[in-house]
C-alpha cells in the first residue's frame, strides 16, 4: 500500500476533524467548570430570608449586643447593634464568630452522666433531673453541703443560684476569680461601698494601670468606641491614653505611651506616682490624706526605678501630662484581668481619690447595689471566691456533698489549676451546667449541655467596668436549639421546686422579666437591642491608707523572673476556648502547631541564658510548663510573658493539646492585710530544655 | 502602566493608629466569605486569611518599643500586577468601582498571580472546604464555598455592592451613586474602633475622598505604581516609613529578621 | 533475545543486563507515581509548596529542563533551515532529548495546577495578555512538533520499517522535517521568551521586573539566549554520558565541539547583556522602586553567592571556555564547561523563580524559607527516570546516531 503525501494530510486532517464533530467532547469539557466547583462534598450554601435579629452575645465577659444575621432562620454572622448606646455598632471578636459556635464540635449534645473515669453516656433529660433532685435530697438543710461555682459575672443566674442554696440551708456559693471580684473588696477598703466604674468616654487622659481595656478588660466594646471617639481619622486627638503594664498588650499598642512596669512592681508604680503627684503639689481632703502621703513617701523615684527597671523621668513625664489634663482618669486592673490583690486596685484607684476624680465626669464612680429579683439572693459585694473554697476543700476544711457549676471552668481557669482539678475530687457529686465541654464538665458526675446565647434568655447586670449602673437582656433568636439543651436556670428551678423550694418562678425568662421590672426597665425593649442605665454615684472614699499601710513589698527571688499571663479576647476567655473561626487570628510569634510561646525582651533573655527558638521549662512553686521563647521588645524588664487559655485538655480538635495551661503555673499567695488569694506577682525560674 | 480608571473607586482608609489588632475584622471576614475553620491556624503559610492584621515594630528595645497593627486586605490595585498574568481571566478588575475579581470556576490554580502578589493578598485553597459537622448551616449566603485548587483573595464583600446596588434601584435611587455607607465589606462594619473607613475615593460625599488625601495617608509599597486603593493613616512616622521601602533616600528598609 | 530489534549493525548490552537497568530505573519512576497519584487525589497540600511559594522546585525544574531541551529547536534550525549539515550526526539526540524534557515539563505542570481537570482553560478561556498563556499554547503545540519529529524516528526501527505504510509515512514525514523545525523554532523562540517574560512582568517583584532597559521586557531575550546558550551543550553532555554508560561511541567529537560553539557564542551574547542587564537593574531600576542590591539577599541559603556563581562562575567562565577554541577542543575542558554552563541556567530559572518570591518586598514582611519536600522531589525524580526510560529504549532499538556503526568498527 502506498501512501503519498496528499494521503497522508488526508488521513489527518480527517481524524482530526471527525473527533472534533463529536458532541461528547464539547459537553464533557464544557461541564468540567461545574464538576469541578460543585463536588458533592463542597457544602452549598443556605437558601431563604436575609434578616437581623437583637441578641446578647454573652459569649464575651462584657457581653456584646448584636444584630444576629440569619438566612432561612439560620444564624450566620453576627453584626454590632448601632442603636445600642453601649456597643455603637463595634463587636468584638469572640461574638463576631459567635454563629459558628453553636456548633462547635465541643458542643454537649445532650445530658451525659459519668460511667467511669473518662467515660460518659447520653442520658433524657427526665433521667438527668431526676439524678439532680435525689443527689441533692440529702444534702438539704446541712450548711456546707451544697456549694455552686458561677462564672457569669453579671447574669441574674446568680441570684438564682444563691437563693437556691440559701433556701436549701447551704451559704456556699462561689464566683470564679475577676476584677469584679477584687475591686468591689478594694472599694471596701476605701471605706466605699460597691463596684467602682470608670468613666472612660468622659476622660481626657485614660491612664490603665494594667487594665487591658482595649483589648481584654471590662467592657471592651465599649472602651474601644470611647477611645475611638477620642481619636478621628485625620484629625486631632482629643484625649490622651497612656497604658503601665508589663506587656506592650493591644490596648498599649495604640496608646499614646506605653510605661513598662512589670507584673511585681505594679502596686509600687502607682504609689510612687502618688508620690510625685504630691510633690507636684496634689492635695486630698480625704480623711486620710496625711497618713497616705507619710506612706507613699517611702516609694521614691529611686524606689520606683529600682522595681520597674525604669527611669524617674516616666514619672515626672506622667505628672506633668496629668496636671495638664482637665479630666484624668485612672482605670485600676490586673494586666490578665484577674489576680491582683485588692491592694493593687487601692494603690491604683487611689490616685482617682488624689486627684479628686471620684463621682466626677471622666471619672471613678461607684455603682450601688442593684434591685434584685428574688429577694433571698446574696448581694454581690458579698461574693466569695471560688480559689478559695476549692483550697479547702483541698484540705478537706471543706466537705460539700454537691457542686453545682454554672457557666464556670474552675479546673482549667484557676491558679494552680491541677490542684483545684484534684481537689474537685474530694467533691460526691459534680454537676457541670456547661454549653461546651469544658475541663470541668469533663471531670463531672453530670453534664446538663446549656442553650448557647442565640438559644436562651440572659441578662448582664453592671458588666464590669461600666461608669453607671447598665443593664442588657436578651431573647432568643432561633427557635430551637441546636443541642439537646436546657435553659440551667429553668432546671434549677425545677429541681429547686422538687425540693420543696419555690422562688417564685419557673423560668429565667420570668426572672429576667422580673429584673427589668424591678430596675424600671422594659423587657421588651431590652431584648430589642436597648439598654436601661441607671445613675452613677459618687461617694465619699478614702485614700485607703489603713490597708496599704500593710502591704508588703513584693520579694523577688534573684533567679525568678516575673511572669506576665497575657490575655487577648480574641483567643477566648476564662469559660471560653478559642473558638474555630478566631483561630486564625494567632500569631506565629505566639503558639506554633503545639508549641507555645514565651515572650521576653532581649536584655531579659541575654539574663536567661535563652535565644529565640530555644525551648524553655517555666517553673513555680505549683508546677512546670514547656514553651519556646520569643524575643520581643515588648515586655518589661525582667518579666516573662505567656498566653493564657492555650493548653486545653478538654473542647474540641482547633484547641485540644494545643500549648500549656498558664494557669497551672500561677502560684496563689495570701494578701497581707486583706487574706485575699493573689496570684499577679506570680514569678518563675526560666531554664533551657 | 497607566492604572485603570472607573468613575467609582471603592476603597478603604485605614487608620493604624486605632486599630488595635483586636482581630474582630479577620474573623468577620472568615465568616462572611465562608473560609472553614482551620484546625492547625498557626501555619500561616497555609492558611486562608483574606484579611490579614501584620505587626509592626519599631524596632526599638524595651522600654522604648512600639508596635501597631496593619489590617492588609485586597489592596485593589489600580493597576494590579495580579491581572495580566492570569493566564485564563479568572481574574480581572473591568467592573464599575475598580474592585479585582476572582472567578473560582474559572481559576486553574497556577499560582502566578500569588507570585505577582507583593502584598500576599491571594491565597491558594490547599484542601477542601470541610467545616465541622453542623457548621455548614452557617454558611454566609454571600459567597460561594470554592473548593480547593483555586486561588481566593478579598474583594471587598463584594455581593454587599451587589446587594446594595438592589436596594437602590428598589428605593428608587440610583445604584451607581450609593451613599456613604450603604456599601461596607465585613470587615469595616465591625471593626469596633472604626480603624477601617470605606466608601468611594472619587465621591466627595464620602468621608474617604477628604481622608485619602489626608497628610498622614499614604498606601502601601507605593514606588512600585500599583496604585492600590486601600490607604493607610497614621500620625506615627515610623508606621508610615514601613509603608514603603525608601533605600533610595537611605530610610527604612526591609527587615533582615522574622518578627 | 531482542537482537532482531537492534537497529543494524550495532552491539546492545545482553537483555538481562538491560532488564535490570531498566528495573532500577522503573523503580524510581514507580516511587514518582506514587507521588503524583497521591497529589492528585489529595491535592498540592502535600507537597512542600505554601502562601509565599507558589512556584518552587516544579516550576525551577520546569523552566530548567525547558531551556536545556531547547538543543532540539535550536539544532534543528541550524540544521533544517540554516542547513548546517554536520549536526544531522546529533540531531536525533536533541529531538528525543527535547521531547522528554517537554513531555516531562507538560506532566509536571498538570501536578502543579490546582485543578488539573481544569488545565486546558489556557485555550478555552486564553488571556492574550498573559505571558503565561503564551507559554501554555507555544509548549503544548512544540511539544506536538517534537513528537512529530520523533515519530519518523521511531517508524524507522528495524522491524517496522519493513511495513510499507509506515515506512512511507516516516519518509514523508522527513520530507516535512525542514518545516516542522522551521514551526519549531518558531514556537520555541516564543515560549523560551515568554518564560523569561513572565518574570519580567511581574510589577510587584523587583528582583524579576525589567522595564525601560532596552525594550519591554527584557527578559524574554534573556531566557531566549540562555536557553540556546545551554541546550545544545546540554545534549552534548548526555550524549556523551551515554557513551560512558554504554562504552560505545556515538558521535563523533568534532560535532560535539561544533555545538560547544554554538552553545558557548550563544552564551557569551548572553552572558554580554545579562551582565549589562544586572548591573543596570541594580543601578537603576531597584534604586527606583526605593530597594537596594542588598535587600535582594539574606543569610545563606538567599546569599548574594548565588547570583555570582550564576553570572560569573556559571555564566561568564564557561563563555570564554566554550568560544577558546583550544579549550573547547578539549574533551575534559569542554565537557566541564558544558556542565559549568548547565548548572547556570538552572540556577537562573532558580532564582527568578524563588528568590524573586521569597524577598519580601513589604518593609515589614520577613524571608520565609521553602524546603520541597518529598513529594516535590520523588514527581521531579520520575520525570528523569522517565526520561532514561525513553532514551534506553531508543538508543536500543531506534537507529538514533548515525555515526555509530562507523565509530566503533
Amino acid at each position: 500500500m502506498g501512501l503519498d503525501r496528499r494521503g497522508f494530510v488526508k488521513i489527518v486532517m480527517g481524524g482530526v476533524a471527525g473527533t472534533l464533530f463529536t458532541p461528547v467532547i464539547w459537553q464533557s469539557l464544557d461541564d468540567v467548570s461545574i464538576w469541578s466547583q460543585n463536588w458533592g462534598w463542597i457544602p452549598r450554601l443556605n437558601k431563604g430570608e436575609v434578616k437581623a435579629k437583637s441578641a446578647l452575645s454573652k459569649l464575651c465577659p462584657a457581653g456584646c449586643a448584636v444584630k444576629v444575621k440569619t438566612v432561612g432562620g439560620l444564624p450566620f454572622a453576627a453584626i454590632g447593634n448601632t442603636a445600642n448606646p453601649m456597643s455603637k455598632g463595634g463587636v468584638c471578636p469572640i461574638c463576631t464568630g459567635g454563629a459558628q459556635l453553636m456548633y462547635s464540635p465541643a458542643r454537649v449534645k445532650s445530658p451525659m452522666k459519668k460511667v467511669g473515669e473518662g467515660k460518659y453516656e447520653a442520658i433524657k433529660w427526665e433521667e438527668a433531673e431526676a439524678m439532680l433532685v435525689e443527689k441533692l435530697t440529702p444534702l438539704k438543710g446541712q450548711d456546707g453541703k451544697i456549694a455552686a461555682i458561677s462564672g457569669d459575672e453579671t447574669g441574674t443566674a446568680n441570684e438564682v443560684l444563691s437563693a437556691m442554696l440559701a433556701g436549701l440551708g447551704s451559704t456556699g456559693f462561689y464566683v470564679m476569680p475577676g476584677e469584679m471580684f477584687t475591686a468591689t473588696k478594694g472599694v471596701k477598703l476605701m471605706g466605699g461601698n460597691g463596684q467602682p466604674g470608670f468613666d472612660i468616654e468622659g476622660s481626657d487622659l485614660v491612664l490603665m494601670i494594667g487594665a487591658d481595656a482595649l483589648d481584654s478588660w471590662g467592657t471592651t466594646v465599649a472602651n474601644q468606641k470611647a477611645f475611638a471617639a477620642t481619636r478621628p481619622t485625620g484629625g486631632a486627638a482629643t484625649a490622651q491614653y497612656i497604658y503601665a503594664g508589663p506587656v506592650l498588650n493591644n490596648t498599649a499598642s495604640v496608646c499614646d505611651k506605653w510605661v513598662a512596669v512589670p507584673p511585681t512592681a505594679m502596686a509600687t508604680f502607682a504609689l510612687a506616682l502618688a508620690n510625685q503627684l504630691i510633690a507636684a503639689g496634689a492635695v486630698s481632703s480625704a480623711a486620710d490624706f496625711g497618713d497616705y502621703k507619710a506612706l507613699v513617701a517611702k516609694y521614691t523615684p529611686e524606689a520606683f526605678e529600682a522595681a520597674t527597671g525604669l527611669k524617674a523621668d516616666v514619672l515626672k513625664d506622667l505628672v506633668a501630662k496629668i496636671k495638664a489634663a482637665k479630666a484624668p482618669l485612672i482605670v485600676a486592673g490586673a494586666s490578665f484581668g484577674q489576680g491582683a490583690g485588692a491592694l493593687d486596685f487601692v494603690a491604683a484607684a487611689s490616685l482617682n481619690v488624689l486627684l479628686g476624680r471620684v463621682g466626677q465626669k471622666g471619672g471613678m464612680t461607684l455603682l450601688g447595689a442593684a434591685p434584685k429579683a428574688i429577694a433571698s439572693a446574696a448581694d454581690r459585694e458579698n461574693a466569695k471566691d471560688a480559689g478559695s473554697f476549692l483550697a479547702s476543700v483541698a484540705t478537706g476544711k471543706a466537705t460539700p456533698g454537691a457542686l453545682l457549676i454554672y457557666e464556670a471552668n474552675p479546673a482549667f481557669a484557676l491558679p494552680q489549676a491541677a490542684e483545684m482539678a484534684k481537689a474537685m475530687g474530694n467533691i460526691g457529686f459534680k454537676v457541670s451546667f456547661s454549653t461546651y465541654m469544658d475541663e470541668t464538665a469533663a471531670l463531672a458526675d453530670l453534664i446538663l449541655p446549656a442553650p448557647h446565647p442565640y438559644e436562651r434568655f440572659d441578662d448582664a447586670m453592671n458588666p464590669y467596668g461600666v461608669s453607671k449602673p447598665t443593664y442588657l437582656a436578651g431573647k432568643p433568636v432561633v427557635s430551637k436549639p441546636v443541642a439537646d439543651c436546657k435553659d440551667p436556670v429553668d432546671v434549677l428551678l425545677a429541681a429547686a421546686a422538687k425540693l420543696g423550694l419555690s422562688l417564685g418562678f419557673d423560668t429565667y425568662a420570668d426572672v429576667i422579666k422580673a429584673k427589668a421590672t424591678a430596675l424600671g426597665g422594659d423587657f421588651d425593649a431590652l431584648a430589642a437591642g436597648g439598654i436601661w442605665n441607671g445613675e452613677a454615684k459618687g461617694g465619699a472614699l478614702t485614700l485607703g491608707a489603713g490597708a496599704l499601710a500593710k502591704a508588703v513589698p513584693v520579694k523577688t527571688d534573684e533567679k525568678a523572673v516575673a511572669l506576665a499571663p497575657v490575655t487577648r479576647l480574641a483567643y477566648g476567655t476564662a469559660s471560653l476556648a478559642t473558638p474555630p473561626a478566631n483561630l486564625v487570628t494567632l500569631r506565629d510569634t505566639e503558639l506554633v502547631g503545639k508549641d507555645l510561646f514565651v515572650q521576653m525582651n532581649g536584655a531579659t533573655a541575654k539574663k536567661l541564658g535563652v535565644a529565640k527558638g530555644n525551648k524553655v521549662k517555666l517553673t513555680s512553686g505549683s508546677g512546670e510548663i514547656k514553651a519556646r521563647v520569643h524575643v520581643s521588645e515588648g515586655v518589661a524588664a525582667n518579666t516573662v510573658a505567656v498566653l493564657l487559655g492555650f493548653g486545653r485538655s478538654a473542647w474540641d480538635e482547633f484547641t485540644k493539646g494545643k500549648g500549656e495551661n498558664v494557669y497551672k503555673i500561677l502560684t496563689v499567695s495570701d494578701e497581707a492585710g486583706t487574706g485575699l488569694k493573689v496570684w499577679a506577682g506570680s514569678t518563675v525560674t526560666v531554664a533551657k530544655v | 502602566m497607566k492604572a485603570k480608571e472607573f468613575n467609582i473607586k471603592w476603597g478603604m482608609v485605614i487608620d493604624l493608629d486605632k486599630c488595635t489588632g483586636c482581630g474582630a475584622c479577620m474573623t468577620a471576614c472568615q465568616v462572611e466569605n465562608n473560609i472553614a475553620p482551620m484546625v492547625d491556624a498557626s501555619n500561616k503559610l497555609r492558611t486562608l486569611s483574606w484579611m490579614l492584621v501584620y505587626e509592626l515594630s519599631n524596632k526599638k528595645a524595651a522600654p522604648d518599643a512600639e508596635i501597631a497593627y496593619l489590617p492588609r486586605p485586597c489592596m485593589q490595585c489600580g493597576n494590579p500586577t495580579c491581572v495580566p498574568v492570569c493566564p485564563v481571566i479568572a481574574t480581572d478588575k473591568n467592573e464599575e468601582g475598580g474592585i479585582v475579581s476572582q472567578i473560582y470556576p474559572r481559576c486553574i490554580g497556577c499560582r502566578y498571580c500569588m507570585a505577582a502578589c507583593p502584598y500576599h493578598a491571594r491565597y491558594f485553597n490547599w484542601e477542601d472546604p470541610i467545616f465541622p459537622k453542623g457548621m455548614e448551616k452557617t454558611l454566609s449566603p454571600n459567597t460561594s464555598v470554592r473548593p480547593r485548587g483555586v486561588v481566593e483573595k478579598c474583594n471587598f464583600c463584594h455581593t454587599r455592592l451587589m446587594k446594595a446596588k438592589d436596594k437602590a434601584r428598589q428605593e428608587g435611587g440610583n445604584p451607581e451613586a450609593l451613599a456613604d455607607g450603604a456599601y461596607m465589606p465585613a470587615c469595616a462594619e465591625v471593626c469596633p474602633t472604626g480603624a477601617i473607613s470605606f466608601g468611594d475615593i472619587k465621591n466627595p460625599e464620602h468621608k474617604v475622598h477628604e481622608l485619602a488625601k489626608g497628610e498622614n495617608a499614604y498606601r502601601l509599597l507605593e514606588k512600585l505604581g500599583l496604585a492600590p486603593q486601600v490607604y493607610y493613616v497614621s500620625k506615627r512616622e515610623w508606621v508610615r516609613k514601613l509603608g514603603d521601602n525608601y533605600a533610595a533616600t537611605g530610610k527604612a528598609g526591609a527587615e533582615k529578621k522574622h518578627s | 533475545m531482542d537482537r532482531a530489534l537492534f537497529p543494524d549493525g550495532v552491539e546492545r548490552c545482553s537483555f538481562g543486563k538491560f532488564a535490570l537497568w531498566m528495573g532500577f530505573v522503573t523503580a524510581f519512576f514507580l516511587f514518582g507515581l506514587y507521588a503524583m497519584i497521591l497529589i492528585f487525589a489529595k491535592g498540592i497540600v502535600v507537597t512542600g509548596l505554601d502562601n509565599y511559594f507558589g512556584f518552587g522546585l516544579w516550576i525551577t525544574f520546569d523552566l530548567a529542563v525547558i531551556a536545556l531541551g531547547a538543543g532540539a529547536f535550536f539544532t534543528g534550525f541550524l540544521k533544517y533551515i540554516l542547513k548546517i549539515d554536520q549536526l544531522k550526526n546529533i540531531i536525533n539526540l536533541t529531538v528525543i532529548i527535547g521531547f522528554i524534557c517537554y513531555s516531562g515539563a507538560m506532566l509536571v505542570l498538570t501536578m502543579d495546577i490546582g485543578q488539573p481537570i481544569r488545565a486546558w482553560f489556557g485555550y478555552w478561556h486564553p488571556n492574550v495578555h498573559s505571558m503565561l498563556t503564551e507559554v501554555i499554547f507555544c509548549i503544548t503545540c512544540y511539544c506536538l512538533v517534537l513528537i512529530i519529529e520523533y515519530v519518523p524516528l521511531i517508524l524507522e526501527q528495524k522491524q517496522l520499517n519493513k511495513i510499507p505504510f509506515l515506512h512511507h509515512l516516516a519518509h514523508n514525514m522527513h520530507v516535512n522535517m525542514a518545516l516542522f523545525a522551521g514551526i519549531g523554532a518558531f514556537l520555541s523562540t516564543f515560549h523560551q521568551g515568554s518564560l523569561g517574560g513572565m518574570y519580567g512582568v511581574l510589577m510587584g517583584r523587583p528582583y524579576a521586573f525589567r522595564e525601560g532597559f532596552f525594550i519591554w521586557p527584557w527578559t524574554f531575550f534573556l531566557f531566549v539566549l540562555s536557553a540556546v546558550g545551554s541546550g545544545p551543550i546540554f545534549t552534548v553532555l548526555c550524549c556523551t554520558l551515554m557513551e560512558k554508560m554504554t562504552g560505545r561511541k556515538l558521535v563523533d567529537f568534532k560535532t560535539k565541539a561544533l555545538m560547544g560553539k554554538i552553545a558557548g557564542t550563544m552564551l557569551t551574547v548572553y552572558i554580554f547583556f545579562k551582565i549589562l542587564d544586572t548591573w543596570a537593574w541594580a543601578n537603576n531600576f531597584l534604586p527606583s522602586v526605593g530597594m537596594t542590591f542588598d535587600q535582594m539577599f539574606y543569610g545563606i541559603i538567599y546569599g548574594k553567592w548565588l547570583m555570582f556563581t550564576e553570572i560569573i562562575l556559571c555564566g561568564l567562565v564557561p563563555a570564554i571556555m566554550l568560544i577558546t577554541p583550544s579549550i573547547r577542543n578539549n574533551p575534559t575542558l569542554l565537557y566541564t564547561a558544558g556542565i559549568l554552563d548547565c548548572i547556570g541556567v538552572t540556577l537562573n530559572r532558580y532564582l527568578f523563580t524563588v528568590q524573586a518570591i521569597a524577598i519580601p518586598v513589604m518593609p515589614f514582611d520577613s524571608w520565609q524559607f521553602y524546603y520541597p519536600n518529598w513529594t516535590e522531589w520523588s514527581t521531579c525524580g520520575m520525570i528523569v527516570a522517565y526520561g532514561v526510560i525513553v532514551m534506553s529504549l531508543s538508543y536500543r532499538y531506534l537507529p538514533v546516531f548515525p555515526q555509530e556503526r562507523a565509530l566503533n568498527k
